[in-house]
């Protein structure tokens, strides 16, 4: 990606973010550019795309929210629970609307291990291909997403 | 009303007489400065989207920020978020009239106690203004400062869990939010003595005079208002019938039963239900099993005549009102405070 002044303030948003603990890039040293480029190269290396990863996770959302707020048990294996706090996030791309802090833990009983997304990291995910910078406390590293969520082939 | 200088704006709220404030400050700021508080959980920075208010005169353009957070209609209809809005200009607002009764109080922590694995009750004495009138079931805006890696002030609401009567020491119930930057200050780095600030009270969640039979629903750190709810028909001496249906997963996730039990005691027609979604086979669970919703199936009887109060997560809400109204009871007559 070319580097403009509106990703430069879209990235200056998104590593200052006051409305999460620190920011949506957390310490990761690498440009947006960088980020976005590098978590899209391992989603199509597993032959899918960001639409279809948000699409199971809204999925996932769905399925928890029956549980008000306790544990479901969705096939094959896995628990999901979804929670929420009060209070609402903005898109830090500056889409309308603002995403209740809704946060969803999926855990892959067979493989024992355990994701947690919010709302607006699937309305990242769907609309930017974005899953926040390493370190940032709802980074969604998209290998251990696919491997949880059991989705795509084999890189 | 008088004309604005470059370093002077008048603002009239409500009609009243104007006052001059200096230009260069955010609305929210500008009505602080002047004892009034607007709620805002993320501190004036443009996140949450609470601060509104109603702006009759021309207050220049709306932000970005602003088109995200309000709706066309709501813009269409003058309202503004009040960090958002630059004071350059004479104002003419509407503010609520319940705002006006909110105040910036300093306090100390005097007890912090762990009362599950994920929810904390933290005890302030207030020190200026030394006390505070608050119906039970309000709430308050915890001013978190910065931390760690979190460099600005912002806010968080909680629900007050003691009676009005105790108007001098507050008592909080939070629940950990992962990575939550309210609660992981509570939970992490908030310590005893700690002075603390913050501001209200500010809801509509509130007990609703008259003699009709109540349903109380909560989960998690729902408990806090319903136990300041409690306590306030205990110490004003109301006798209304009571059902307070309380949900957690496992007993271990059950807190303050003692003191729900004794209300069994000490008021005239009080039931606790605390139901278990799945108990495990150590906690030797005796009573109800299931989701709440479930159990409120089981023990509300049709064409039930009271009213209904909620607290807790939007899913959980939006399940029992369905049940409710099954129920027969009068969507007016269920009122709730949703953690969204």
């Amino acid at each position: 990606m070319k580097k403009t002044d509106v990703p430069n303030a879209i990235e200056q948003t998104l590593r200052q973010a006051s409305a999460t603990r620190e920011g949506f890039l957390g310490p990761d040293s690498r440009s947006l550019a960088a980020i976005l480029r590098a978590d899209d190269k391992a989603v199509r290396q597993r032959g899918l795309t960001h639409a279809r990863i948000a699409k199971q996770l809204l999925a996932l959302r769905q399925a928890g929210w029956k549980g008000l707020g306790e544990l479901v048990s969705v096939p094959p294996h896995f628990e999901v629970r979804v929670d929420a706090a009060r209070g609402k996030l903005p898109c830090p791309f500056g889409d309308p609307g603002s995403f209740a802090k809704v946060n969803t833990t999926v855990c892959n009983l067979e493989r024992g291990t355990e994701i947690t997304f919010t709302d607006l990291n699937i309305h990242l995910i769907a609309i930017h291909g974005f899953y926040e910078g390493r370190g940032a406390p709802f980074r969604l590293d998209p290998e251990q997403l696919m491997d949880t969520l059991e989705m795509g082939r084999d890189p | 009303m008088p004309e604005s200088t470059g370093t002077t704006a008048y603002v009239t709220i409500n009609d009243q007489p104007a006052f001059s404030t200096p230009t260069g400050r955010s609305l929210l700021a500008t009505l602080k400065a002047r004892d009034i508080f607007i709620p805002s959980a993320c501190g004036g920075h443009g996140v949450c989207g609470l601060c509104r208010v109603k702006v009759l005169s021309d207050a220049g353009p709306h932000t970005s920020r602003e088109e995200a957070l309000l709706s066309a209609a709501d813009r269409l209809a003058g309202m503004r978020l009040s960090c958002q809005v630059m004071v350059e200009r004479d104002l003419k607002l509407i503010i609520p009239n319940d705002f006006f009764h909110a105040r910036e109080y300093k306090a100390e922590v005097v007890a912090l106690r762990d009362l599950t694995a994920d929810i904390r009750e933290i005890t302030l004495q207030l020190r200026s203004p030394p006390v505070i009138d608050f119906k039970a079931g309000q709430y308050i805006q915890f001013r978190i400062p910065p931390y760690a890696a979190v460099r600005r002030f912002t806010e968080r609401a909680y629900s007050i869990a003691s009676p009005p009567s105790a108007h001098n020491r507050l008592e909080l119930e939070v629940r950990k939010v992962l990575n939550g930057v309210g609660t992981t200050y509570i939970f992490d780095h908030l310590r005893l003595n700690t002075p603390v600030t913050f501001n209200g009270p500010y809801g509509n969640f509130f007990l609703h005079e008259n003699d009709l039979e109540i349903i109380l629903i909560a989960g998690g750190s729902g408990m806090a208002p319903m136990k300041a709810i409690l306590l306030d028909i205990k110490e004003r001496s109301i006798r209304r019938k009571i059902r307070y249906f309380f949900g957690a997963r496992t007993r271990d996730n059950l807190f303050l039963l003692d003191e729900m039990q004794s209300f069994e005691q000490s008021l005239p027609d009080f039931r606790f239900i605390p139901a278990l979604s799945r108990p495990l086979p150590e906690d030797q669970w005796q009573g109800e099993t299931g989701l709440i919703t479930e159990v409120l199936k089981r023990q509300l009887a049709d064409q039930y005549p009271g009213e209904a109060y909620l607290c807790g997560s939007p899913s959980m809400i939006q399940a029992c009102i369905n049940v409710l109204c099954e129920k027969g009871v009068a969507n007016d007559r269920i009122y709730y405070d949703s953690f969204a």
